[in-house]
């Protein structure tokens, strides 16, 4: 097994001391930022672009490879423990978890989540090794016409399925697609968008893009709506050893393979990613489950948690598949990682496996590691990263300003880029204000420049003659996949807005009920086991003349 | 803040407020704007003579710009129906009161003022400014908790990023240079 000694080969790279601490620091920097509202992977990446100045490219990558993994364990928490109106619906998981959460069972909709999420993280990274080298093998043999096919792919899926609207993500992606344009065309020699100003002549720097559009844009935005008042958390009391009892398991098992099982394809093909594969997964939970179970659906089933939980880690891993395999970003992150790549004169894509074999094992062994110690980070250690929660917001957004301007300033050392970067911030404010995805603007501009290399490349393969583009079999499939995948995604989209609209809001004390009314006919019934205290701690924020002393506040 | 109405959540997408129509259109209209003006400027990129078969320079951007054209005047034409977007949640977003303008205008120039602090006092008083102006028109409580915890940002990246992983950040500026680190 030529994959197996790779692979092993890999392990002895990432299991040295300095990348298992490189390896930690990833997941610890990936769930507390999964954890902290208001930032996601994408933004964190898109921050933590200016180490790669600075580290050599394998410790760079298990660092955002942890980042990456660990961002999908934190939001899990933050969904189920923090209650804000609003928000909660919006996400499948949440619904149900919250709701679990609010009738006192959020210690085992937490624990349903943390390992599901590593018993499909580890399955999907075990696919990952399977599959990747495969992929990599007959990718090779694709030519320009294919891969500009392949890219338009990923241009329409994620500007047709990454928000409300298939048009407000086109206009995203054609920002994103003119943006990439701005520079000196690499072919002849032209300036183009430059409007005489030299420092454009290089282009505007991806790092420039993803920072102002995810970490500026969405501090304005989130600062300029900032919510006042106390946040209510749900506290978890008890010991994590009696987080799950007998029927919990029983419930969960299912649902975790089930999700994997939907995620991984989903995250593989450009369709939309994580989101389309939790829904489906908590569709097809909630047709499976049993009559007495069903009737918990929306009021917190933990099929209705352990099921999406599994499918968004699945998927999660499945995007890493075109991205490593064929260097096609499928989601802002992905996009944000091949431009880290970039910064090392790498090109991710199937040569990437024969001229950087060590990174790439390395990499892919350093995502198990990674999903071990993110079970041990989320399972006992879950009360540290609510503590986060607490963060005063005003310090919080401060902070992602502050690191913001590092990430401007590192690019190149010039103040102009900070004019760049408020430029972009802004116009990421607007769209957030008027609904427009920003996650096909990202990819836009960095796949962009890439795509038109490839068509320019095809076109003189092709002397010119359009036809050339749907020359070869493997484009003309993947033309008609595309026109498949876009149109079965929006028809799910539909779906699920229709279901979400229809929710009627629930009171916890009739889930609790219901609850403890299954739990009695259990064979084993352990109703007292998960439980916790329901009152809501609240958090003074902004509240006049806080009491305590100084010492709170202090943070990064 | 008033006490907000907390009774019952209304759902469904609410009418969209006189202004926020408005601000809507003018986003759109300026998008519509923008790309008719690319689309005028993508005529005077120079195609370099003699370029025989292959795409010139001008190709893709006409395809770019004829897209944002397009695609934008789709969405006008939507909320001139009456569909507008929806925006974005978050977990500390409030949707139900208005925009805070004036705290949004200091947090840009806090941030705008990095390009006068960096080269004149340094990097890590730069992000003190930064910071402390952020934090205090995001609703900080105490200016000095948010002034020291904007220094201690801007010395720890200066350390870490500046002195372990090498990036030439300026300790000092050109008025600063007299403390002499």
């Amino acid at each position: 097994m030529d994959t197996l000694t790779l692979l092993l080969e890999g392990f002895a790279t990432a299991l040295q001391p300095i990348y298992l601490l490189y390896a930690l620091l990833g997941v610890m920097l990936g769930t507390a930022v999964g954890v902290l509202p208001g930032i996601g992977p994408a933004m964190t990446v898109a921050l933590l672009l200016p180490i790669t100045y600075a580290l050599e490219p394998t410790a760079a990558f298990i660092v955002f490879a942890g980042i990456y993994y660990g961002g999908m364990y934190g939001g899990s928490t933050t969904s189920i423990l923090l209650n804000t109106p609003g928000e909660s619906a919006s996400i499948v998981t949440a619904l149900e978890g919250n709701k679990m959460a609010r009738a006192g069972r959020g210690a085992a909709a937490l624990a349903t989540a943390a390992i599901g999420s590593f018993v499909a993280g580890t399955i999907a990274t075990v696919l990952l090794t399977l599959l990747a080298p495969t992929i990599a093998r007959l990718a090779v043999g694709l030519g320009p016409a294919d891969y500009f096919a392949l890219m338009v792919i990923a241009f329409l899926t994620v500007g047709a399925l990454l928000g409300d609207s298939l048009w407000r993500g086109m206009v995203s992606l054609s920002l994103g697609l003119f943006i990439g344009l701005i520079g000196v065309d690499t072919l002849t020699g032209q300036s183009r968008f430059t409007f005489g100003v030299p420092q454009l002549g290089d282009g505007i720097d991806v790092v420039i893009v993803a920072v102002g559009l995810f970490a500026l844009g969405e501090a304005l935005y989130v600062g300029s709506r900032l919510r006042n008042g106390e946040i209510p958390l749900i506290p978890i009391t008890r010991g994590w050893r009696t987080w799950m009892r007998r029927s919990d398991w029983a419930r969960s098992w299912r649902p975790w393979l089930r999700g994997t099982a939907i995620g991984f394809p989903i995250g593989t093909i450009p369709a939309g990613g994580a989101d389309v594969a939790t829904f489906l997964s908590y569709a097809s939970e909630r047709s499976l489950a049993k009559p007495e179970y069903k009737q918990q659906f929306g009021r917190g089933a933990i099929e209705g948690v352990a099921g999406p939980e599994a499918a968004n880690n699945a998927a999660a891993a499945g995007v890493l598949v075109p991205l490593l395999t064929l260097g096609i970003p499928t989601s802002a992150t992905a996009a944000i990682i091949i431009s880290a790549f970039q910064s090392y004169g790498l090109q991710p894509g199937p040569r990437l496996f024969d001229t950087q074999p060590a990174l790439v094992w390395a990499l892919i062994a350093s995502l198990y590691i990674g999903n071990i110690l993110l079970l041990v980070l989320n399972l006992p250690l879950v009360g540290m990263w609510v503590k986060l929660l607490q963060i005063p917001r005003p310090y919080l957004y401060a902070g992602i300003l502050a690191f913001a301007g590092l990430g401007a300033y590192a690019a190149n050392f010039t103040v102009f880029d900070i004019g760049v970067i408020l430029v972009l911030g802004v116009l990421g404010f607007f769209m957030r204000r008027q609904g427009f995805p920003i996650a096909p603007l990202v990819v836009g501009a960095i796949l962009g420049p890439m795509a038109e290399e490839q068509l320019r490349k095809a076109m003189q393969i092709g002397q010119g003659d359009p036809a050339y583009l749907v020359h070869s079999p493997f484009a003309i499939v993947a033309y008609g996949l595309m026109i498949l995948i876009v149109v079965l995604a929006l028809w799910l989209k539909r779906r699920r807005a229709r279901y979400e609209a229809q929710l009627p809001p629930v009171d916890t004390v009739a889930i609790a009920a219901l609850d403890e009314e299954i739990e009695s006919h259990q064979p084993h019934p352990q109703q007292d086991r998960g439980r916790l205290s329901t009152q809501i701690t609240p958090i003074q924020r902004r509240s006049a003349d806080p009491p305590e002393g100084p010492g709170t506040g202090s943070d990064g | 803040m008033t006490t907000a109405p907390t009774g019952a959540p209304e759902q469904g997408a609410p009418a969209a407020s006189r202004s926020a129509r408005i601000e809507a259109l003018a986003f759109v209209g300026l998008l519509v704007v923008l790309s008719i003006a690319m689309l005028v400027v993508t005529s005077s990129i120079r195609e370099p003579a003699g370029s025989t078969n292959g795409l010139g320079a001008r190709v893709v951007p006409y395809a770019v710009c004829g897209l944002m054209l397009v695609s934008s005047l789709v969405v006008l034409v939507q909320q001139l129906r009456g569909r507008f977007g929806s925006a974005d949640e978050g977990e500390d977003v409030d949707l139900e009161h208005g925009t805070a303008w004036l705290p949004t205008g200091i947090v840009v120039l806090s941030f705008l003022s990095l390009i006068i602090t960096i080269p004149m006092l340094g990097w890590p008083l730069g992000v003190t400014i930064l910071f402390a102006g952020a934090a205090l028109a995001l609703g900080a409580k105490r200016w000095w908790a948010a002034v020291l915890a904007g220094l201690a940002i801007g010395v720890v990246t200066q350390v870490v990023f500046g002195e372990l992983l090498g990036l030439s950040l300026p300790i000092t500026g050109a008025l600063t240079s007299w403390i002499g680190l």
